[in-house]
């Protein structure tokens, strides 16, 4: 008689892979992270009787279903309605400079003629790739920027509390990343925030996909003191003693009223272009100097994707720990999807690169959250769901992988 | 039905040879059988590599006998790049190797003046231009002259004879020799499998020649 | 002069032609075999056809496109792309291929090239170098299709390539391949003044003009050129043209 194995934060307890892609029934979905805690029961990629996920439905209505001519006709009402006529700037791009934020910022300017102001949530640690992409985007790109760095000190304390309590260090950026894109739209009178990519393109609610204006509680809060950073609420942090308030300023949503009245909209460019990822890449490489990662990024096969923060690593580590599923997963599916792998490919492309160990920045990660390679592990361990998980004399290995050789399958 | 075997020596780029070779009534045997060589309307022996591996391969299969004794006969041979070497007395590559003695002449590395721009192995579309002999009757009928066909070899022959000498070829402003005819033996050191349009013209001279 | 060689180059993911950026991406451009035949028609010298995931997925797979490609063009055909055993030359030679280009598997194991000269000669044997910047005047050797670096540097590489036996190298650039921006002149420079044996440049063409500046230089034999065939930006016949008129040996 098995043992029932515990399934930590409420995740699916059978182990399920996308019949058309890689990703797995595990794959969390957007979380409104300044209400995350350590209990939460995560909301989850939906998978279909026929087995195959919402991102390839999603996906297959992408190629089938959308008007794209309807869509960009659309777009271009919606960009008459905000454009300025006196130079001002008039939509907000937030992003860092990689291929998303690149390709979304240069279209609107130079094919959309309108005025962006892209605006910067900092990194945790640039690397240089990310920082001369980020350059390269105002000097070659030909636009304006704003780089926003919060207080440095608390950044990495949330991020230390937000390894530790939850597993998810990069949620401090996270939030901040949600918020900014609003919160500068209204510091400088600007209506129009554009996105690039609609997260639901990998698997939140399909519905989402149908509305492009951003579901507004991701970044506006009522009461601030209650937003919680590491599993930490404000006011705990400002009780011990070494913070107040206005140190929290950078994430704190402006108020979901205050935008209404400010007649500030949000809206996903993927929902109005047809997404391509890679093609993002040629674009970005093509129009704003961007260079694709010197080597292959860690945990994948790719250089082109999400390679300008030393932190971001472990961001899919963690991922790793508490879903199963690393980068090289995610990487895989999106590019079966769109395709440019077979799922064969993916599988294998999986098996030999999901569990890399991101080394090449431990060391300076370890240092930045002020924790001993000891206490990296105890912590990580720890956040091994037993239902994904499973110790064989000293050494860790997956129950299920997406090509049938987990120690369960 | 014209049959024209090529050689089987386990070396030299076989495939390509054959596939230059479709025509009407033709058909292409990849072969080493004795029976069948020595039965076929014409033989094309080629070849790429060294000279010695090339004769103790040939050897190891008694096809060097085979060869001598379908010469004899007087059909069409067309021996390519190295497989034009072999047919010549011998070589001086890695020391004095014995070849088929079917051309009278050595076989010796490529001469370069001290000019640091041309290098070996000599890779590259080079010309070929008339010597004595004249082209009208052998593989080179209806080439112009100064056509340039694809070579990559290190060393070349030298007939003993001048009246062998088919076509020459500069390289490093020196001469050296990039076709040959004894007879119905015929012999480039280039690869007209390789050589785009000139080269399959030259396969169908072969053909032509074989048809007889 | 010699002639110099104008080489298409041809990425390929299982049936599809492909080409990246720094040899990243998979975008399809088409159809190998026909790029193959249009190219040769145009006037190509040679093709080269390199199998891009080779690295990926721990095989190599371009046994059936070459014997559908010698069906059709009659010029030299290189292979690259996964070469790792005297197996896999073999194949590849069988299959119509004239010379094979090798990088991962000599990095690992400098003596395969030796011992694949010594089977197959070395005018086979290409040495494939992907060489990335990493400060002024110094390249390193990367691998796997760009994706590893190997700590070794290139122009020692290229000589010790030089002795273990290749025929030919064909360097490329990575920092430069796919951008259309133009090639890599420091890296050829260097390069070129320690080589012996022909050498074949490789990424960055975007117009005639960094054709023509590469192939005026006394020790490069040949570029190879990719993006801009593959995105019509010229043909292999008009630029011959241009650099016949412009005093650059080519076959016509």
């Amino acid at each position: 008689m098995t043992k029932k194995l515990k399934a930590f934060y409420g995740l699916p307890e059978k182990v399920k892979f996308c019949k058309i892609c890689v990703i797995s029934n595990q794959r969390p979905s957007s979380t409104i992270e300044f209400k995350n805690t350590a209990e939460e029961k995560k909301k989850v990629i939906n998978f279909d009787d026929n087995g195959v996920c919402s991102a390839c439905k999603y996906h297959e209505e992408k190629e089938m279903g959308i008007d794209w001519i309807a869509r960009d006709k659309k777009l271009v009402e919606l960009l008459a309605k905000f454009k300025s006529n006196d130079g001002s700037y008039d939509v907000i791009v937030p992003g860092s400079g990689g291929k998303d934020s690149a390709f979304t910022a240069h279209l609107l300017k130079y094919k959309y003629g309108m005025t962006p102001l892209t605006v910067t949530w900092a990194p945790h640690l640039y690397t240089d790739i990310g920082i001369q992409n980020f350059h390269e985007w105002m000097h070659e790109g030909g636009l304006d920027n704003i780089l926003y760095t919060p207080n440095g000190k608390l950044h990495r304390e949330m991020t230390k509390n937000a390894f530790h309590n939850l597993l998810h260090p990069f949620q401090p950026f996270i939030v901040g990343q949600r918020i900014i894109g609003p919160a500068l739209a209204k510091k400088f009178g600007v209506k129009l925030v554009m996105y690039g990519e609609n997260q639901a393109e990998y698997g939140n609610a399909v519905e989402e996909n149908l509305n492009p204006i951003m579901n507004m509680d991701f970044f506006s809060s009522e009461n601030a003191l209650n937003m919680k950073f590491g599993g930490i609420s404000m006011s705990e942090y400002i009780a011990n003693g070494n913070y107040s308030k206005g140190d929290f300023l950078p994430y704190i949503a402006p108020n979901k009223q205050d935008l209404l009245d400010a007649g500030i909209e949000v809206h996903y460019l993927g929902y109005y272009v047809k997404w391509d990822p890679q093609e993002c890449y040629y674009y970005a490489v093509d129009n704003t100097g961007f260079q694709a990662n010197p080597e292959r990024t860690e945990g994948t096969y790719s250089k082109y994707s999400s390679i300008d923060d030393k932190i971001d690593p472990f961001h899919y580590f963690t991922t790793l720990i508490k879903f199963g599923i690393g980068r090289c997963t995610y990487d895989a599916a999106q590019e079966v999807r769109n395709d440019k792998i077979t799922r064969d490919e993916a599988a294998y492309l999986v098996k030999k690169y999901d569990v890399e160990f991101p080394a090449k920045y431990f060391t300076e990660f370890l240092s930045y959250i002020d924790t001993s390679e000891d206490e990296f592990w105890a912590t990580v361990n720890r956040h091994r769901s037993p239902h994904l998980w499973k110790n064989i004399d000293g050494q860790w290995a997956l129950r299920h992988t997406v090509s049938k050789d987990g120690t369960d399958d | 039905m014209t049959v024209i075997a090529i050689v089987d020596y386990d070396i030299g780029n076989i495939r390509s040879i054959s596939n230059s070779l479709v025509a009407e009534g033709v058909t292409v045997l990849i072969t080493s059988d004795k029976i069948k060589l020595l039965s076929a309307d014409g033989v094309i022996l080629p070849g790429v590599g060294s000279f010695k591996h090339g004769m103790d391969k040939l050897r190891e299969l008694k096809l060097d006998i085979v060869i001598r004794d379908y010469v004899k006969s007087g059909k069409p041979l067309l021996g390519i790049c190295l497989g034009m070497q072999l047919l010549f007395t011998s070589s001086e590559e890695f020391g004095e190797t014995e070849g088929l003695n079917i051309i009278h002449g050595l076989v010796k590395k490529l001469q370069l003046n001290n000019d640091e721009e041309f290098k070996l192995p000599h890779v590259n579309w080079n010309s070929i231009h008339t010597a004595s002999l004249s082209w009208e009757e052998s593989i080179l009928k209806n080439i112009t002259a100064g056509s340039e066909v694809y070579f990559v070899h290190s060393y070349a022959v030298l007939p003993s004879v001048d009246k062998n000498i088919l076509s020459t070829t500069m390289y490093s402003n020196n001469q050296f020799i990039s076709a040959v005819q004894r007879g119905n033996v015929y012999g480039c050191q280039f690869h007209p499998e390789k050589s785009g349009t000139v080269g399959l013209t030259i396969m169908n001279n072969f053909i032509e020649i074989c048809r007889g | 002069m010699a002639n110099k060689r104008v080489i298409a180059r041809i990425d390929v993911k299982n049936e599809f032609a492909i080409k990246g950026i720094q040899l990243e991406g998979l975008r399809k451009v088409g159809d190998p075999n026909e790029m193959a035949i249009k190219y040769y028609h145009e006037g190509a010298d040679e093709i080269i056809f390199m199998d891009a995931v080779a690295a990926y997925y721990d095989r190599n797979s371009l046994s059936e496109l070459i014997l559908k490609a010698t069906e059709n063009v009659f010029i030299p055909i290189t292979v690259g792309g996964g070469i790792r055993t005297i197996q896999d030359i073999s194949s590849a030679l069988k299959s119509g291929a004239d010379k094979v280009a090798i990088n991962t598997q000599a990095t690992k194991d400098p003596s395969f090239i030796t011992k694949s000269a010594s089977i197959f000669g070395s005018q086979c044997i290409v040495g494939s170098i992907e060489a990335k910047k990493i400060h002024n005047n110094k390249w390193e050797v990367f691998v796997d299709n760009g994706r590893e670096p190997t700590g070794i540097d290139v122009i020692d590489w290229v000589k010790k390539l030089e002795v273990l036996g290749v025929g030919e190298i064909i360097l490329t650039s990575i920092d430069k391949e796919g951008t259309k921006k133009g090639f890599d002149l420091d890296l050829i420079k260097a390069v070129s003044e320690e080589i012996q044996v022909p050498l074949i440049v490789c990424g960055g063409a975007g117009n005639y003009t960094h054709i023509e500046n590469v192939l005026a230089q006394k020790f490069v034999d040949g570029i190879a050129i990719a993006s801009v065939l593959h995105y019509n930006l010229l043909q292999i016949n008009n630029l011959k043209l241009d650099l016949y008129n412009k005093n650059i040996k080519v076959r016509i």
